[in-house]
């Protein structure tokens, strides 16, 4: 970190917004995929709407949302 | 040591129902902040309360850092108005980075051989840069003074 003071404050800002975006993406996406497969959503579609692999949404979710209690269709 | 040990695994306990309350997969910097706040030892409560820093005021500072980053990124939200997601009651597994930094801080050489719950404080402040010291900064705390302040208590 150099530079003046001004150059280090406005790449704080832009570094932090990048991690609450980040946070906030998370968040949003674990009460969308919620949603979906509390409504019935399968897998297959959850994946294909999110544009990743069902296998990535599946080890990302699954585990919390049966512990929340969600009943999950088969994959 | 056995002491310390053991307080130790309770910040970290403590620390992991905060993280799974934000639905973090991992605990970082700022849920251990916030365990101590309410952790069994008194010295890091009490320098902590002396700045104005309760658990409450903690979490609101936090939640004013991400409001405040993503204005930055601009980004508006109310954080009432976000939907809120189901988290199992279950403690996240991980320490993530920002915590690791603040434990490989907060005991240095010195606090190896003695280790005491102020330091794992001043370890978590010593953080130039992150979620805690712009929460800190937001809510105008010296954070710099404080950290001095807990490494001091640390090593009367």
């Amino acid at each position: 970190m150099s530079g003046t003071e001004i150059t280090i404050s406005s790449a704080a800002d832009a570094l932090a917004g990048v991690a609450a975006l980040r946070r906030l993406a998370d968040r949003l996406e674990d009460a969308a995929v919620e949603q979906a497969m509390r409504t019935g959503w399968g897998w297959p579609q959850v994946a294909e709407a999110l544009g990743v692999t069902r296998q990535a949404v599946h080890k990302k979710h699954a585990k919390r949302l049966i512990a929340v209690g969600v009943e999950l269709r088969r994959r | 040591m056995g002491t310390f040990s053991s307080y130790l695994r309770t910040i970290i306990d403590l620390g992991r129902s905060e993280a799974s309350k934000d639905g973090s997969a991992t605990v970082e910097a700022q849920h251990l902040l916030l365990a101590l706040a309410v952790g069994p030892d008194a010295a890091p409560r009490q320098l902590l309360a002396e700045a104005g820093l309760d658990h409450a005021a903690i979490r609101a500072a936090l939640s004013r850092e991400f409001q405040h980053s993503l204005a930055a990124a601009g980004v508006t939200v109310d954080a009432s108005d976000l939907p809120a997601p189901s988290y199992p009651d279950e403690p996240a597994p991980h320490l993530g980075t920002s915590a690791r930094l603040a434990l490989e801080r907060g005991m240095d050489a010195t606090a190896r051989k003695n280790p005491r719950p102020a330091h794992l404080l001043a370890g978590i402040l010593l953080a130039q840069v992150g979620t805690v010291p712009r929460a800190l900064e937001l809510v105008g705390i010296d954070r710099a003074a404080l950290a001095e302040r807990a490494r001091r208590a640390a090593s009367s």
